[in-house]
């Protein structure tokens, strides 16, 4: 079930990184500029036309479906970070490259180039996101502000003060005028984001904010915390609606509204990744197979070809689901540490994923689609 | 999209001031989907409002004497504001520049004293200056033109002209736009047909004076005027016939269902909206000292429920929302209240698998609640219901769905009228929002 995969050699050394891995977060010694200014990233292999079509045809699945399968390739290795990403900070640099290329805007350019370091923040960052329409970036930071960065000039337009802790996790609304926030104290902080300031602060969880997502209107939040609650808010009031609870034995590490904003998608710490009907908080799929029981693994939808789950994992490859079977699809095989960071392209069959210390790689694969 | 997780229960009417918003505006209007406020200054200028960030993301500049009335389209593309400078303009806010341009200027002879978008096509505007004459503008290439409205006078009565002809002095569409609906300073409402623009009937009301403003329920079944006697008068409308070539019209005088004042202050009323299930109506009292709303239930023969009390700057203008319990009003100092009815906490909400319930229920449980089942049997169970296919990718919004009217023969001629050369306002259309940087922010 492997795909062919191509030698991806990275031979960027990350060893020099292992003593900087192992800095607290809270220390304050913590070097000031993580992002080391780097030759531009290098590809491993070089963009070359892509490789003719596996000649194996999908194998017919067992219970005699005939859905095509993906067909992911590696495209590009992407490497230039060096600074390990600890543990908790799971997300970090890694998805910085990752959604360059993800982004509709970045997707166009030859991809695998490094279009750009930002540098402002004073400590680690923990998580990303892109505006909208491509203009901004927000990087959550353990400095305990959010920054939104303009791409193109790589300054910084706004700094958002107020959590009092890390900040975790962030995210845009879907017309960009708005960003939530989840911090290290268990705040739920949702911003303006043109004006830098914050519009309302939910107590929301009482340990960190692992995820926070918007729904497409805008009108819900979604938050997971490591005390093991999923919760969804009404704005702009801000009131809790729901509560939803994975079991005692699984801890909630990321969350996010299905494209509709009909489902929430969880991962938790038993190896599972679940598709719930919020409104009745029922438990629609269970997607197994993978592992995850330590790190911060995000799982997202992939509809730009096939409906397919695709998730990290901690024996280093990605998985993909088929969004109704649950049967696993295709597994990617190629990073050598824990994948903690995937994303998919908007419109194309592309798929990022990042991976933490020993690797710093962020690699992306492509659906060379049907044949 | 969120209204199926809340108490459908707690939606009555908004109860306290969730955001002054600074515009120096003397009145204010949600559009359809309550997102947007558009307020016009007695300067001439008038300013979009996101409510959502709270921001202005519009300016639109055009007027040079101050601005009587503002107007959303249906999809809120296009805004329609009437100025004192006998100027009414339509503004484009698809346009990518900066202030936003004006798709037309219709020009008068008069100060526009008001301006309406038919409901169903922005290019057929209605108008009324302040010389008491109504005028309905057509922009559409097939229909162009610009029609008085005028009201048919009964000859049978004395010849000698002893009756001048009265001023209109308030003018508007119903919520289907098959009527027009005017007051005059005489004391009645004459309505007109909007395709045929001939008057269809004359509604005397007893007592009132000038009028000086009216508002529709949803349904546009009931109708509420405001007149100079200080009081408002609610009224369920008859059917109307469609005009016939005889250009006759029906007289009938209307029995208000429900009248609304305030006895004890005889305060007169400067505004007045109705909910959007029209079940309460919303008063902005003219009191010169104080800024009060009075609420009626109107389900609950109209009785007063509750009076609002936005602070010492006067109300202007009051206008509810289109979908929610939530008012916005002005202050002649030009600020815009927004009101809301703050949601109590639901404790309930914080605990999976909680629900709160309003008085105690004796717990029945099921017959097979606490068997014990094999595992194995359980699971298979799980992977059963798994099965289910899920979407995940469509879906409809609340807002998406439509109210149509329910339609009465006759009506098919007049909507097929006005939806002749639709204009370019669809419903995919979303505003980009536009704020102004305040890069001293960092």
């Amino acid at each position: 079930m492997s795909p062919p995969r191509q030698s991806a050699t990275d031979d960027d050394s990350s060893t020099e990184d292992d003593a900087a891995s192992q800095t607290t977060e809270d220390d304050p010694q913590i070097p000031e500029n993580q992002h080391v200014p780097l030759p531009p990233a290098q590809l491993h292999p070089p963009p070359i036309a892509p490789p003719p079509a596996p000649p194996n045809p999908p194998p017919p699945s067992a219970n005699g479906h005939t859905r095509a399968r993906p067909r992911y390739e590696l495209r590009h290795t992407l490497s230039g970070h060096t600074m390990s990403i600890s543990s908790v900070n799971t997300l970090a640099h890694a998805t910085l490259h990752k959604l360059l290329t993800t982004s509709p805007k970045y997707g166009r350019r030859p991809p695998g180039e490094l279009v750009r370091n930002l540098n402002g923040h004073t400590k680690g960052l923990s998580d990303i996101a892109w505006s909208p329409d491509s203009v901004c970036l927000a990087t959550a930071s353990d400095d305990h502000t959010i920054r939104i960065w303009d791409v193109d000039s790589g300054l910084t337009s706004r700094v958002l003060k107020g959590h009092t802790s890390y900040v975790f996790c962030i995210n845009y609304n879907t017309e960009g005028t708005q960003l939530v926030s989840g911090g290290c104290d268990g705040d739920v902080k949702i911003w303006n984001t043109s004006k830098g300031r914050c519009i309302k602060t939910l107590n929301a969880h009482l340990d960190y904010v692992t995820a926070v997502h918007f729904n497409r209107d805008g009108s819900l939040v979604v938050s997971c915390s490591l005390d093991g609650l999923i919760r969804i808010w009404s704005l702009p009031s801000g009131q809790c609606l729901k509560t939803l609870a994975e079991g005692h034995n699984a801890i909630c590490q990321h969350v996010q509204f299905s494209p509709n904003s009909k489902y929430i998608l969880s991962t938790a710490h038993d190896s599972a990744i679940r598709l719930w009907d919020f409104q009745t908080s029922r438990c629609l799929k269970t997607y197994v197979g993978h592992q995850n029981s330590k790190y911060c693994i995000a799982a997202c939808f992939s509809v730009t070809g096939g409906k397919w789950i695709v998730s990290g994992s901690e024996d280093s490859k990605i998985y993909l689901w088929d969004l109704q079977s649950r049967e696993i699809m295709q597994v990617l095989d190629g990073h050598r540490d824990v994948v903690v960071a995937v994303a998919t392209h908007p419109q194309q069959n592309m798929i990022a994923s990042g991976s933490i210390d020993s690797d710093l790689t962020v690699k992306v694969w492509v659906d060379g689609g049907a044949t | 999209m969120n209204t199926s997780l809340l108490n459908p229960f707690n939606i009555i009417y908004p109860t306290a001031v969730q955001a002054s918003l600074p515009s120096q505006c003397s009145l204010a209007r949600f559009d359809r989907s309550g997102r947007f406020v558009v307020a016009g200054r007695s300067d001439g200028s008038a300013a979009i409002w996101d409510l959502e960030t709270r921001s202005s993301v519009r300016w639109l500049e055009g007027h040079v004497k101050g601005i009587t009335s503002v107007d959303w389209s249906r999809n809120s593309r296009f805004v329609l504001t009437s100025s004192k400078d006998w100027n009414v303009i339509v503004w484009d806010l698809a346009s990518d520049i900066d202030p936003p341009q004006r798709k037309t200027t219709i020009r008068f002879d008069a100060p526009a004293s008001s301006a309406s978008f038919h409901p169903r096509n922005s290019q057929i505007i209605l108008a009324l200056l302040q010389s008491g004459d109504a005028y309905l503008v057509d922009l559409r290439k097939k229909h162009r033109g610009r029609v008085e409205l005028e009201e048919v006078q009964d000859d049978s009565d004395d010849e000698s002209g002893a009756s001048p002809r009265s001023a209109m002095t308030v003018a508007q569409f119903d919520p289907t736009g098959r009527h027009i609906f005017v007051g005059t300073s005489t004391g009645s409402v004459l309505v007109f047909n909007t395709r045929t623009k001939t008057m269809v009937a004359r509604h005397k009301i007893a007592g009132a004076g000038v009028m000086k403003g009216l508002d529709f329920a949803k349904s546009g079944r009931r109708l509420v005027t405001n007149s100079s006697d200080r009081t408002l008068r609610q009224f369920t409308l008859p059917t109307y016939s469609p005009p016939n070539a005889d250009r006759e019209y029906m007289e009938q005088e209307l029995e208000p269902t429900h009248k609304f004042s305030d006895p004890i202050n005889r305060i007169a009323w400067h505004a007045m909206s109705f909910s959007p299930d029209g079940e309460w109506l919303a008063g902005g009292a003219a009191d010169p000292a104080s800024h009060k709303i009075y609420i009626w239930d109107i389900a609950n023969d109209g009785q007063l429920a509750s009076t609002l009390d936005g602070g010492r700057e006067p109300l202007l203008y009051v206008h509810w929302h289109p979908s929610k319990p939530s008012i916005v009003s002005t202050t002649n100092h030009g600020n815009i209240l927004i009101w809301h009815c703050p949601a109590p906490e639901r404790w309930g909400a914080f605990a999976g698998g909680f629900e709160e319930v309003d008085e105690n229920v004796e717990y029945e449980e099921r017959e097979d609640e606490f068997d014990i089942e094999d595992e194995n049997v359980l699971a298979e169970r799980k992977m059963k219901q798994e099965e289910e296919e899920v979407d995940v990718l469509t879906g409809k919004d609340a807002e998406e769905e439509v109210v149509d009217h329910p339609r009465v023969n006759g009506d098919e001629d007049d909507f097929a009228w006005a939806d002749d050369e639709p204009d370019e306002d669809t419903r995919e259309w979303k505003m980009k929002i536009m704020m102004e940087d305040e890069s001293d922010m960092i």
